[in-house]
């Protein structure tokens, strides 16, 4: 005889069905190989262009170019997360149930962190062949990492709610992509950054990560006092930028 | 003391315009909807049903008003009362890239249910919704009437005790609308509560053990559909077209309905003769008929049901 209840009315936990939902993301976004294997293809061309251009800058580029694949999950959580509501509704089906909007927002976060770590993955395999990490180095790499995931998916998710068309969303990913990649010292190393704006540059978390993850390489000798400012900005970055979209998941789950 | 699945007191929205004027959607709804009961929010487009309904199932906070569902207040706490919830919402769409089977299962089993339980219960659903031949395509190559069908057999599958279906036979054919029909008293044989919202006049009448009957923000009407006809003040109704000019002649048989340009004369058959022979007298075209929603509803709105304006 079957004893579940007819209705599951009782939530275990605030994270009840993230797993189930990871999994439904997981699985919708593998249909998007041809936009995988693009996202693959794009940073490999990238990297042969600085190959051509400027050999001493590779192991810089392929470092900034896995922190910023993963930065840039966050641009693939707005669309989708603003895609599924705007023209889907399909946050409609995930709120009115047992499942929290936090569920619902990290689930789909996590989901397309799974799909699209194929260009990560291929990358961090680049950077050991050029780079050969330490263990410590590449723990620190991780953290860099995680810490991308978490502050660019939550930003990207916030952002996804702002909006009623599809249309309008767009430009921001422009601004995501060069506000965050392309001018601050991502792809290339912070000494090439105007001296006096280094450590400034270096509270954005594309910038602060990278340089982190080269100072622990041997590729930059940052002083202590940027170390901090970089490691603070990052995962205090992260931190708020979560607890905010969790709140603001909560927040709009309900229309005003 | 037996509580109501759902009860709405003085609802209010008024959406706030940014560069537009304020639109107030609901002006003081209430209604009580008793558990297992089919209700059906009957309106013309524009009316308030959805942002009722959005309201009702905690998606959207409404300007002042309360909501308790199963006896729990809805405003105050949403999270109490969504694990009871699910929710067709008006124009939805499943996941694209998802078969509607893997759409029912994915979508029970973010609810908490076993796999073995999500299995079964999407087959079922998937069955009465006449979905089994599509079960395995992606939706993305499915028409919008079975894209329809797999959004409401994902919510229908859950089972949940309060159910909200917004416009849910739209754009599908006479078949599988009477397959969602046949779903729907299934459900609330079971147990659960349907609130469903329509354009329908025969999807209202034929579902719905009440229907409530909205306009401009107001419920205007509460009944059984048979309740509302008995309300137009006769059984058979006369269609004059272009009566416009014996409406005089016309008033002395019974209440007058106007639709357009036609004029509906409310009626007992002993009268009808005497319609048609003025009628012809005029060289007007009249046709005789039984009562239905649809005069009722002229008669509470003073408009057609698909009055766009
Ligand atoms: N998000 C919104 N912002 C402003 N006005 C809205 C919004 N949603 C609906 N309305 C307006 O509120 C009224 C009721 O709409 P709605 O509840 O969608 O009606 P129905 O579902 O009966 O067609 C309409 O006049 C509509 O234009
Ligand atoms: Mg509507």
């Amino acid at each position: 005889m079957n004893l579940e209840p007819a209705f599951p009315l009782q939530r275990r936990s605030r994270w009840s069905g993230l797993g189930a939902f990871i999994g439904t993301e997981l699985r919708v976004q593998l249909h998007e190989v041809l936009s995988i294997g693009v996202s693959v293809i794009v940073q490999a061309v990238f990297l042969v262009f600085v190959s051509v251009l400027a050999r001493q800058y590779l192991p810089y580029t392929i470092i900034g170019a896995v922190v910023f694949s993963t930065f840039q999950i966050g641009q693939r959580v707005q669309n989708e997360s603003a895609w599924i509501r705007i023209d889907h509704k399909l946050h409609e089906l995930y709120h009115a149930s047992p499942m929290t909007p936090e569920a619902y927002f990290l689930g789909m976060s996590i989901g397309i962190l799974l799909a699209y770590c194929a260009p990560i993955l291929v990358l961090s395999g680049a950077a050991e062949y050029f780079v050969r990490f330490s263990g410590t180095a590449a723990l620190i790499f991780l953290g860099v990492l995680a810490c991308e995931f978490v502050f660019t998916a939550s930003v990207g998710y916030m952002i996804s709610t702002w909006f009623r068309n599809m249309r309008s969303i767009w430009p921001y990913s422009t601004l995501f992509f060069n506000f965050f990649g392309v001018l601050p010292p991502v792809f290339y190393p912070l000494w090439l950054f105007p001296s006096a704006l280094q450590p400034i540059i270096l509270i954005l978390p594309t910038a602060g990560g990278t340089a982190l993850v080269e100072h622990a390489s041997g590729l930059l000798a940052l002083p202590l006092d940027w170390i901090l400012i970089a490691a603070v900005s990052l995962v205090g970055g992260a931190l708020l930028a979560f607890v905010g979209a969790v709140y603001w998941a909560r927040r709009i789950s309900r229309e005003r | 003391m037996q509580t109501d699945a759902l009860r709405a007191e003085s609802v209010r929205k008024v959406y706030r315009g940014r560069n537009s004027p304020d639109i107030e959607a609901l002006s003081g709804v209430s209604l009580r909807i008793s558990k297992g009961e089919r209700i059906a929010l009957l309106g013309r487009n524009g009316a308030g049903k959805t942002t009722f309904l959005r309201i009702s199932s905690t998606l959207l906070a409404p300007t002042s008003g309360s909501v308790s569902i199963f006896g729990r207040d809805a405003i105050a706490d949403p999270e109490a009362v969504r694990p009871y919830l699910a929710v067709v919402p008006q124009e939805g769409k499943p996941f694209m890239h998802l078969t509607p089977r893997e759409q029912a299962y994915t979508y029970l089993r973010a609810r908490g249910f076993s796999a073995e339980t999500a299995k079964a219960r999407a087959e079922h659903a998937l069955e009465q919704m006449g979905l089994t031949e599509v079960a395995d395509r992606l939706s993305i190559t499915l028409s919008g009437g079975q894209r329809q069908r797999t959004m409401v057999a994902t919510v229908i599958s859950t089972e949940a005790p309060l159910l909200f279906l917004d416009e849910p036979t739209i754009g599908m054919d006479p078949f599988a609308r009477r397959g969602v029909w046949d779903s729907f008293r299934e459900l609330t044989r079971k147990g659960s509560t349907i609130l469903l919202t329509t354009h329908y006049l025969d999807e209202a009448e034929a579902l719905s053990q009440r229907l409530y009957i909205i306009d401009e923000g107001r419920l205007l009407a509460e009944g059984t559909a048979d309740d509302l006809k008995r309300s137009v003040g006769g059984t058979l109704r006369v269609s004059v077209v272009s009566g416009d000019g014996i409406t005089a002649q016309l008033a002395t048989f019974g209440p007058l309905v106007r639709d357009g340009d036609t004029v509906h004369v409310i009626t007992g058959p002993q009268r009808i003769q005497e319609i048609l022979e003025l009628a012809a007298h005029s060289k007007l075209t009249a046709t005789v008929g039984p009562v239905t929603l649809e005069e009722a509803f002229l008669r509470v709105v003073g408009r057609s049901i698909n009055d766009e304006s």
